[in-house]
């Protein structure tokens, strides 16, 4: 799906990432998990060809992902920004509109409306589709961004990739399990996910591989089980942990303190 | 539908001026007129149809590039205060307009033919770009535009046009004075069908590029990276729009001189109607931009009747209360 290679990032003489491998199956949820200040959003940015700057080797889909075309692109990739603008003054639907933005040119057609009205349900927000999108909470906001990107892969190209930078900011724990569920599906039908997330408790739940990362380097890789250790988690986090079985579902449980 | 009221009050605008055709209605002669009828006496063929229908066409042309030019400025700078006036777009037109007028005769016999023709039109382009290349450097970085330096920076360059243009005033001769207050005043009075017809290239080019750009905009609400992942190329579009207001201010300027406040009324009334959603308002400024001009002027050169009024007067007296609203309403964002 996307091979990275040795990707370097600095501003100024501060090397914010230090050459780190990334690679991606079809089908793969991978949670990049870490500190502040680890690089997270920085990696997913350059992944998600945000970032001009040097040469970073980055394969989607066996091309160098810089050589895509633009458009064609959009159709196999949508990417969930950390910060998302506050101020729009358009309505919800507008907004969750945009991301079908690819596929219409002046008049959305059937399937854009039909996408649009799907993902708005799915993420709870159908109820509030004629609201301005400015008078909004902050969950609420994040709810129409998680629609608008997931609404940009509703098609039937094979292996779409879909970024996420912690899209369970300000969200209920409801709607937090909402939004990994939509991500899990959306990742069984062999597209692929790369996200970045705080609650480590969730990542182990839901994704199949995590990054664990530390100023600007990978110090762990591998299913929850391999990484989520008491030894790789209070070194990573500099705090102390107790890693035990998660009493329904047998995935690893993180106990800080 | 709004297309329709324009074609109405055309035909009203027509109806309204001193010249008196003996009786006989202004649209019946424009008939006899377009029908070549051989009866059609000269000063009313002079009247209905150089003066009174190109006047008109002008107005309709020249408006409707004004509120567009206005429009996509705003969603290149996401603000609605971002207009070619304001914004020191039409001081930088009105000053190589102005140079080109007064310095012009100095070097006109060593440039070719047709660009000595279309010199002050192609020097006003030329300010308007600059003028907006410079405004763009000054207000954004990375993508946010900081509204107080945009808006200052064309208070900068109004007041450099400003100093500037009197002091050519000062050095210029009797017929070239005459040229100069006409471009500070702003005019539709001296419409031909020549400047007609370059008016109507400009802005179907113009409209071609642009008009499609609504969704372009919207996107760009979402932030110059996010844009781009819903694979709208970012840089190519913004240099787009800089170039395609830069030729419409300028090419308007050039012909009509400064006429105020279009651009930020227009797309002004049809936020409130539409939100910000640029693939309606970008269209439809088009044509509401033609009805405010086509009306102002007809109000202009009847209310005084027979003399008239500059038009800029009546921009500025709509413009100005619309520049107040918008600056109350964002008050606590500023």
């Amino acid at each position: 799906m996307i091979k990275a290679h040795h990707i370097m990032y600095k501003h100024k003489e501060f090397h914010i990432l230090d050459g780190i491998d990334v690679s991606l199956e079809y089908g793969e949820f991978l949670a990049i998990v870490g500190p502040n200040g680890a690089g997270k959003s920085s990696l997913l940015s350059i992944l998600a060809n945000e970032v001009k700057q040097g040469k970073q080797k980055i394969l989607f889909k066996n091309k160098q992902i810089s050589d895509w075309d633009v458009r064609e692109l959009s159709k196999h990739k949508s990417k969930f920004s950390q910060h998302n603008s506050n101020e729009i003054p358009l309505q919800v639907k507008d907004v969750v509109m945009m991301g079908r933005y690819p596929y219409f040119d002046s008049q959305p057609k059937k399937e854009d409306l039909g996408a649009m009205n799907k993902m708005m349900y799915e993420t709870d927000i159908y109820h509030l589709k004629e609201r301005d999108y400015n008078t909004l909470s902050g969950g609420e906001k994040q709810r129409v961004h998680l629609s608008r990107v997931m609404a940009q892969l509703d098609n039937e190209i094979a292996h779409k990739l879909v970024f996420l930078d912690e899209p369970l900011n300000n969200l209920d724990v409801k709607h937090q399990y909402k939004a990994l569920e939509i991500i899990k599906k959306f990742t069984q039908k062999a597209n692929s996910a790369i996200v970045v997330l705080h609650d480590l408790n969730l990542a182990a739940q839901f994704a199949d591989k995590i990054l664990l990362m530390e100023s600007g380097k990978v110090s762990a890789y591998g299913t929850p089980e391999e990484v989520f250790t008491a030894e790789n988690i209070s070194n990573a986090y500099n705090f102390p942990c107790t890693i035990c079985q998660h009493p329904v579902n047998a995935n690893p449980m993180i106990i800080f303190g | 539908m709004s297309a329709l009221l324009l074609v109405f009050l055309a035909i009203g605008a027509l109806y309204i001026g001193v010249y008196d055709f003996n009786g006989a209605s202004p649209f019946a002669v424009l008939k006899q007129f377009l029908q070549g009828d051989p009866n059609l006496a000269l000063s009313d063929k002079y009247v209905i149809w150089d003066v009174r229908a190109a006047r008109i066409i002008m107005a309709i042309l020249v408006g409707s590039m004004l509120a567009v030019s206005g429009t996509g400025l705003q969603g290149l700078f996401k603000n609605p205060l971002a207009t070619g006036d304001l914004i020191g777009l039409t001081s930088g037109a009105t000053l190589l307009a102005a140079i080109a007028i007064v310095l012009g005769g100095h070097f006109r016999e060593y440039l070719p033919e047709a660009v000595q023709f279309s010199l002050v039109g192609i020097s006003a382009f030329i300010g308007a770009l600059l003028a907006m290349m410079l405004v763009y450097r000054i207000s954004t970085s990375s993508g946010k535009t900081n509204v107080v330096m945009m808006l200052l920076s064309g208070v900068a360059i109004t007041a450099i046009g400003f100093s500037i243009t009197g002091f050519l005033i000062y050095i210029s001769k009797d017929e070239q004075l005459r040229d100069l207050t006409f471009w500070n005043m702003g005019s539709l009075a001296a419409a031909t069908w020549t400047k007609n017809i370059v008016l109507t290239v400009v802005l179907i080019i113009s409209y071609i590029v642009l008009l499609p750009k609504g969704k372009a905009l919207n996107a760009m609400m979402l932030g110059e990276k996010d844009a781009q992942h819903l694979g709208i190329n970012v840089e190519k579009l913004k240099k787009q729009i800089v170039i395609i207001t830069a030729l419409m201010v300028g090419t308007c300027v050039a012909f009509s001189g400064t006429i105020g406040f279009v651009g930020l009324i227009v797309p002004y009334i049809l936020r409130l109607l539409f939100k910000s959603n640029y693939a309606f308002i970008l269209p439809l400024s088009a044509v509401f931009g033609s009805i405010l001009l086509l009306v102002a002027d007809t109000f202009s050169r009847s209310i005084v009747a027979p003399s008239e009024l500059p038009i800029g007067i009546l921009t500025a007296l709509m413009g100005g209360p619309i520049f107040i609203a918008i600056l109350i309403k964002f008050k606590k964002s500023l």
